[in-house]
Order: C-alpha cells, then sequence, then structure tokens
C-alpha cells in the first residue's frame, strides 16, 4: 500500500447516550486502513455495530472519538466521495425506476437531461434496461436491490458502503447478485466496504473479511482472502473456499450463540 | 352472473360508473315501490314528481341563482380549509412541543358540534356570505390539519436516512421525500374534509341566507313541498358523490404502491 489510504478510520469509538437508560456503547476503537479499488467486507454477530462503523463512515452519525479520512481529507457528514446502498425499500415509491437512479444526481442539482443519461448508463449496467419507467412495487426484490445498487453508483462515488444489501432476498436471488456485483466492481474498479452476517457472501466477494466482536463493537481479526480473480459461483464449493468460511464462523460463533440468548 | 360480478370489482372507469348506476339505480327503485305504499304526498313522492319539480326550478331560473350562491360559498371555503388546514398541519408536524400542547386543544375543537353553533356565527357574522364562509371552515379544516400532521409524521425514516446519505439539505428532504409521502394522507382528509364542508354549507344557509341549496331546502320543507326538498337533497348528495369519486382517484393516483 503506497501513499494515503483511500478509507482511513482511526480510533472511531461511538456510545450512543440515552434518557433514563444506561449508555450503549456500539463501538472501541476500530482502526482500519482500505486501499483504492479494494473489496473489504465486515462481519459479526448482530449488535456487534458494524451498521453504525458504515453509517459514521458515510457520515450519517458522527463519531463519539476517532475520525475518518477519505483520501487524507477527514470528513464530517455525507458526500459525493461515497455512496451507500441500502438494505431494502431505502427506494422513492412515487419515482420511476431511471427517477429513482438519478436521485442522488438531481439533489446535488445535476441538469435534468444529463442526470437522466447518466442514470440510464447505470440502469444498463444493473440490468434493468426495459424497466426504466416501471415504479419500485412492480419490480422484485432483486430488481429493487439493483437500482439501490445503480443509484449509489450513478454519482460516482469514489467509496461504495453497502448495508447488507442481499440480506432481504432468497438464496438463489443472493447468489446472483453477488455475482453481478462482483462484475460491476470489476468494471467500475470502485472501492467497497460491504457490511454482511453472511459469511461464504463476505469470502466469496472481499480481498479481505474483517470480523468484529460484539458489545462493544471491535475489531477482532482481519483475514486476508486470496482466492483467484474473477471469481465464480462454483469457488463457494472448492475446498479452501469452505476453510475460510468455517475459519470465520469458529471466530464469531461464540458471540452469534450469545446473542441469541440475549435481548436486542 | 358470475362474470358481471368480476367486473364489478374491476378497476376500471367502466366498471366505476357501473357501481355508480348499479347503487343509484336500486335507491331508486326501492324509492318507486315505496311511493306505492305511502300513498300521503307530503311524507314521500315518487321519483318522477322530484324530477318535474326540478325541471320547474331549473325553467325558472331559481336552481341556478341557488347553486352560484351555495357553489361559490362552499368552494372557497374548502378551497381556503385546506389551504389552511396543509399550513397548520405543517407548522404542528415541525414542533413536538407546539403538537403536544396545540393538540388537546384541537381534537376537543374537532369533536364539538360546531354546526350547532351555527346560529350564533350568524349573529357575530351577519347572514350571508361571511357565516357560511366560517362556519364550513371550522367544519373543514380539522380532518385536513390531522392527515396533513399524521402522513408527514409517518414518513418512512429510510427514505430520509437514503435522502441524507446522497448529502440532501433540509429542504430537499421536505419536497422530495417527506411532503411526497404525506400527500395521499393529505388528500384522504380532503376527501373527509368536502363532506363535512357540505353539511356545513347546508346548515349555514338553514339559518343565514336568502339563497342557496340550504335555504331551498329548508323554505320548500315550510311550504310542505316535498318533491323540491328531495330535489334539492339529491344534488347536494350528488355534489358529494362526485367530490368524493374524485379525491379517490386522486388518492389512488398519488400513491399507486398502496395498493398491492
Amino acid at each position: 500500500m503506497s501513499g494515503v489510504a483511500r478509507l482511513k478510520i482511526e480510533g472511531v469509538s461511538k456510545t450512543f447516550m440515552r434518557k433514563n437508560k444506561p449508555s450503549v456503547e456500539a463501538l472501541r476503537d476500530i482502526n482500519l486502513s482500505i486501499a483504492e479499488g479494494e473489496f473489504v467486507a465486515i462481519v459479526g454477530a448482530s449488535g456487534s455495530g458494524k451498521s453504525t462503523l458504515l453509517r459514521i463512515i458515510d457520515g450519517l452519525l458522527a463519531p463519539s472519538k476517532g475520525n475518518v479520512q477519505v483520501d487524507g481529507t477527514r470528513i464530517d457528514r455525507p458526500g459525493r466521495d461515497r455512496a451507500m446502498v441500502f438494505q431494502q425499500d431505502a427506494l422513492l415509491p412515487w419515482k420511476t425506476v431511471i427517477e429513482n437512479v438519478a436521485y442522488g444526481l438531481s439533489l446535488a442539482k445535476v441538469e435534468k437531461a444529463k442526470a437522466l443519461n447518466t442514470a440510464q448508463r447505470f440502469v444498463d449496467m444493473a440490468g434493468l434496461r426495459g424497466f426504466e419507467h416501471h415504479y419500485p412495487h412492480q419490480l422484485s426484490g432483486g430488481m429493487r436491490q439493483r437500482v439501490n445498487v445503480a443509484r449509489a453508483l450513478a454519482v460516482d462515488p469514489k467509496i461504495l458502503l453497502l448495508d447488507e444489501p442481499f440480506a432481504a432476498l432468497d438464496a438463489q436471488t443472493r447468489e446472483i447478485m453477488q455475482t453481478e456485483l462482483l462484475g460491476i466492481w470489476q468494471e467500475t474498479r470502485k472501492t467497497v466496504v460491504l457490511i454482511t452476517h453472511q459469511i461464504d457472501e463476505a469470502v466469496f466477494l472481499s480481498d479481505r473479511v474483517i470480523v468484529f466482536s460484539a458489545r462493544p463493537g471491535c475489531v477482532r481479526q482481519e483475514v486476508p482472502i486470496a482466492l483467484p480473480r474473477p471469481r465464480a459461483l462454483d469457488l463457494k464449493r472448492q475446498p479452501e473456499f469452505v476453510g475460510l468460511v468455517d475459519q470465520i464462523w469458529k471466530m464469531i460463533e461464540a458471540e452469534v450463540r450469545a446473542s441469541l440468548v440475549q435481548s436486542a | 352472473m358470475r362474470k358481471f360480478y368480476e367486473f364489478l370489482e374491476e378497476d376500471t372507469r367502466a366498471a366505476a360508473v357501473a357501481r355508480v348506476t348499479l347503487s343509484a339505480g336500486s335507491v331508486l327503485l326501492v324509492w318507486q315501490i315505496l311511493s306505492f305504499f305511502v300513498k300521503d304526498r307530503l311524507l314521500l313522492v315518487p321519483p318522477a314528481d322530484v324530477v318535474v319539480a326540478m325541471v320547474h326550478e331549473a325553467q325558472q331560473g331559481t336552481m341556478w341563482d341557488n347553486a352560484v350562491a351555495t357553489v361559490t360559498a362552499v368552494g372557497t371555503s374548502f378551497l381556503v380549509s385546506v389551504l389552511l388546514g396543509i399550513a397548520i398541519g405543517l407548522t404542528l408536524a415541525s414542533s413536538r412541543a407546539l403538537s403536544l400542547t396545540a393538540g388537546p386543544l384541537l381534537s376537543a375543537l374537532n369533536s364539538v358540534p360546531i354546526i350547532a353553533l351555527a346560529p350564533l356565527f350568524i349573529a357575530w357574522l351577519g347572514l350571508g356570505f361571511a357565516s357560511k364562509f366560517v362556519l364550513v371552515l371550522l367544519v373543514a379544516v380539522f380532518p385536513v390539519v390531522v392527515t396533513t400532521e399524521v402522513g408527514l409524521r409517518a414518513t418512512d425514516k429510510q427514505l430520509v436516512e437514503a435522502a441524507n446519505s446522497f448529502n440532501a439539505t433540509s429542504w430537499q428532504v421536505f419536497t422530495t421525500v417527506t411532503f411526497p409521502f404525506a400527500l395521499p394522507f393529505i388528500v384522504s382528509g380532503v376527501r373527509v374534509a368536502w363532506a363535512r364542508a357540505l353539511v356545513g354549507i347546508v346548515v349555514a344557509e338553514f339559518f343565514g341566507s336568502f339563497a342557496g341549496f340550504g335555504f331551498a331546502i329548508m323554505s320548500a320543507s315550510q311550504t310542505f313541498d316535498t318533491a323540491r326538498v328531495l330535489g334539492y337533497v339529491l344534488l347536494l348528495g350528488a355534489m358529494g358523490l362526485f367530490g368524493g369519486l374524485l379525491f379517490e382517484t386522486l388518492e389512488r393516483r398519488l400513491a399507486p404502491w398502496r395498493q398491492e
């Protein structure tokens, strides 16, 4: 890694203060450095603060301590250098597919014709051609997530943040979407931070898996994924792949079991 | 028979027209049958007599005068109610403290039968437009206030977060997320407001005017002209029906995703 990291997270901690209740320490002293074009996945039991970290990176939440830097510049609010793909149903139901994809651009006051033009490119890339004028409620869950991905890419961010993007999809659709995401990543070479609770998804997609510990969330271990690219779905049946998934599962198994019996 | 039943459930204009025709037709039929048995024409007149009476009213021009008086009063007052209701709803939704403070007062006012205060308003504002205007405003504004506030507060948090993630200003969040989300709620309030406005105008005209449908109903019933009473009541019913259908269509157009 040479020069400044694309994304640097320095000593980030987050404690949520609550009225008449004990405060919750969600994150403690997170340090991460992510290179340009790198695909990093963060996995951890629920309650490990991974979603909170993603919102801090996006600028939606302020850290209690520490800071986040993009290309060496500290961020304190959302910006066009980062874009977030949300879990589901974060699309505007009264706007068509193409209008939803152009939404980020129109908020940035990009001229309408130009915004629609750009949006069309990402509609095509996400495999949504022919559905431009459909409304979200007319699409399947998988198609809706394609719109979500296209909307984030349309603002041409340096860093793409994915918040359990395929969690609400059925297993088969999810696998297809994973390969599509890899294709798009290969084409656009964005820096990606993916939050997921699916270990096989994390291993399949990323260059590096960050394993989080829960309560408070902190980095437990980093696992480099040296599997060759481009990757196809049959990789998931290879012994190296299965071995990596198993290794990571063992790291978080105890915490997942513990979180099962805890109330949220 | 089964085919016809399925047709009535369709979401098409033809089916909607068929539904209205069918229900209006059944009422007419029951009415016609009843008037065979009720021979006292003070109590009930058959539909045909009502038509004759109304044609006579139309020819004389009194129906037109009454329509102008009622429609201008209810129209302006309804429009102002909607705008004012949205404005108050916006204000209440913008401040939790204000909403909690003013809320109980508003719901108390809403449950008071304001209609019963009609004679008082006429004493304050005199006979004519002003008293009609205020009375209609007071009954029609509340549904809009309530649904505007509810709609604005109901906004999907995920959509707001997505807008914020694109660095939207708070004005952009309002215009692209919160307000469009609230719009179908507001229209459903407007629909209720229209029905209430019609009741308001009739009562106001009962007590305080020399023209309008309410005035015509009052004067016809004082001369025991049952045909004319029923005729004007039917006209008001038609106004209510068409307004209701219009706002219902608008509501569906604005929020097609809520159908499925």
